[in-house]
């Protein structure tokens, strides 16, 4: 295999993690909302994604469709599980995600049950080379990723953004300042559930075939290395991070090619993760890159008249 | 359709076992260390292999093979304690923090027996008579399997109620500051409770793991389940969990005829299970510790 297809599909899959990994950064690092069933939202939007697009409706409104029955399944799980602590809600929606891929798995009729359903894929070039069928899509898969960067960009760096720190931070106090937790989570949950969906779609659409296998609770496990070792509460991070692990990913799988060794590298490869989270976790929780400062005016204005006081002073 | 009741409730009381068993480590360090360790579902399945390693490829038998995997998965548990999480939560690291370590610390283990015994399924070479009495069927594995939970329950009930160490236990698990603050050494007592917790659910891995097959992800099978027990028995709740074993059993097994009945597959009996966490967390997060003390 040529080095060109590999090294662009790699960037295609940056893409793809890179929108789940803004999306649980979202939820995690910038609300504390531990969502460990992501797969199941990507799980929805690659599904939703898969089933229109057999009925011929045009790419970006298959997209548009994931998005939103993603952000609807999120809002339907969040209604009643955001009121649990934080490993309750863990557990619960680690289990929704099971739930999911069971029924897709057992229902036939949905997406061919455990055979997969073939999809479609979202800009149709009959006759292209592949490289030009890649590079088509890492335009797709990245104005799609941009959008999601700057709208989680901008709505973290906004009044919005403050409030769901603080409810990060220390959820009864800002519910004391009169910020009602409930409703600023559930809008949370809806729009990461709405990139995941998106995420989904692409990925759907990318592979040209899905089946539930694609979708073990792996696939979380995967983002939330992204989002702990990029650093949560940090877009750059998230988008850092997913990179990371692909490369990494990609990497120990070049390994296989290229080396014998006396391990199977599919096993050293999990293992070699699991060290690397543990390594994370003990030597840098925060990941690689700082919470990203807030940028207020007020902020500004404080900075300066302390500088001047100090000026004063001296 | 005919339907044998008195052979589901047998199957019921035999999935209930297996699951009790390996429910009731992850329900106490759960309770005293303050967060889920998925990695619990490896220590199922490193028993499972220790107990098929023992028993079927060295060939020393059953009885060994219990032991040897008990004391094993139970020092590789303390080993992970000591090494990863206690540093960890030392640390200051979250709950999240600590569950995400124990699903890496899951999968260090599960494909650490993924490289030294590999993913094609193996069989326990022991066979067992299937002994029929009315309309019920039971196999000796089946008989063992009641005696040994039976066994452990008991013992567990009478250590927790009588013994130092299950007042200990109990103190630690209701109140560890006053605990501590009157003279236990919860910290030994948090070890112990992983090491037996660990060895329990080894011994749940052997009968899993001989009654359908020994692979890298039996346990993780069966972790949902055994959540399950864990939630709806109330964490920490010894004796919930019995109840909770119990009803799980059975919601699967009846679960099973009822899905064949309403033309449904019978993957679902699964989903029953996750339901039932689901609706306990958010319905009623204690479970049915409402009705026990505190044990």
């Amino acid at each position: 295999m040529s080095i060109i297809p590999y090294l662009l599909d790699f960037v295609v899959f940056v893409g793809i993690f890179g929108i789940m990994a803004l999306s649980l950064n979202l939820e995690y690092g910038f609300t504390g909302l531990a969502n460990f069933g992501k797969v199941a939202f990507f799980l929805i939007g690659a599904y939703t994604y898969a089933i229109l697009s057999q009925t011929g409706a045009p790419f970006y409104l298959c997209l548009i469709a994931s998005a939103l029955t993603s952000a609807i399944g999120g809002l339907l799980i969040s209604l009643p599980a955001l009121r649990l602590r934080e490993d309750y809600l863990a557990i619960v929606t680690l289990t929704t995600g099971e739930i999911l891929r069971l029924i897709v798995k057992s229902e036939d009729w949905i997406g061919g049950g455990i055979w997969g359903i073939t999809v479609s894929p979202a800009i149709k070039m009959t006759g292209a080379s592949p490289t030009s069928k890649i590079l088509v899509n890492i335009g797709l898969v990245f104005i799609c990723m941009a959008i999601c960067f700057i709208i989680i960009q901008l709505l973290t760096h906004s009044p919005y953004g403050r409030v769901i720190r603080a409810i990060r931070e220390d959820e009864v106090a800002a519910e004391a300042l009169g910020k009602n937790r409930s409703k600023y989570k559930a809008q949370i949950f809806m729009l990461g559930s709405a990139m995941a969906g998106i995420a989904g779609g692409l990925f759907a659409q990318y592979l040209r075939f899905i089946d539930p296998y694609m979708f073990l609770p792996i696939v979380t496990f995967t983002v939330w290395i992204m989002v702990l070792l990029g650093g949560p509460a940090n877009n750059w991070g998230a988008l850092l991070g997913a990179a990371l692990v692909q490369l990494f990913d990609r990497g120990t799988n070049l390994i296989k090619d290229y080396f014998t060794l006396p391990i199977d590298p599919t096993n050293l490869q999990y293992i070699l993760f699991g060290v690397l989270i543990i390594l994370v976790l003990l030597y840098r929780p925060q990941g690689l890159l700082k919470e990203s400062e807030i940028k207020t005016e007020a902020l500004r204005s404080a900075r300066a008249r302390g500088s001047t006081a100090k000026n004063r002073e001296g | 359709m005919d339907i044998n009741w008195a052979q589901i409730l047998l199957n019921s009381v035999i999935t209930g076992s297996i699951y009790l068993i390996g429910a009731i480590g992850l329900s106490v360090t759960y309770r005293l260390s303050n967060f889920s360790n998925f990695a619990h579902a490896e220590f199922i399945t490193l028993g499972a292999f220790i107990g098929y390693w023992v028993s079927s490829q060295l060939g020393w038998g059953l009885l060994p093979a219990f032991i040897i995997a008990f004391l094993l998965t139970g020092t590789v548990s303390l080993l992970c304690y000591r090494g990863i999480f206690q540093p960890l939560a030392k640390r200051g690291a979250s709950t999240i923090h600590l569950m995400i370590a124990s699903i890496a610390v899951g999968f260090i283990i599960r494909y650490s027996i993924g490289a030294g015994w590999g993913w094609t399924p193996q069989y326990f070479l022991n066979t067992w008579t299937t002994y029929e009495v009315g309309a019920i069927r039971i196999t000796g594995l089946w008989l063992l399997l009641i005696l040994v939970t039976l066994t452990s329950a008991l013992t567990m009930h009478f250590a927790l109620m009588r013994t130092k160490l299950g007042k200990a236990i109990r103190a630690s698990s209701s109140n560890p500051e006053l605990a501590a603050a009157s003279g236990i050494n919860v910290n030994r007592v948090i070890l112990i409770t992983w090491f037996i917790g660990a060895g329990l659910a080894a011994i749940a891995g052997i009968f899993r793991g001989a009654s359908t097959q020994v692979w890298p992800m039996t346990g993780w099978d069966i972790i949902l389940p055994i959540f399950a027990v864990v939630v709806l028995g109330g964490i920490g709740n010894y004796h919930g969990a019995i109840v909770a074993a119990f009803i799980i059993g059975l919601t699967e097994n009846i679960g099973v005829v009822a899905l064949t009945n309403l033309g449904l597959a019978t993957e679902y009996r699964m989903a029953l299970a996750f339901l039932i966490i689901i609706i306990t967390l958010i319905v009623k997060p204690q479970g049915l510790a409402m009705f026990f003390r505190r044990a």
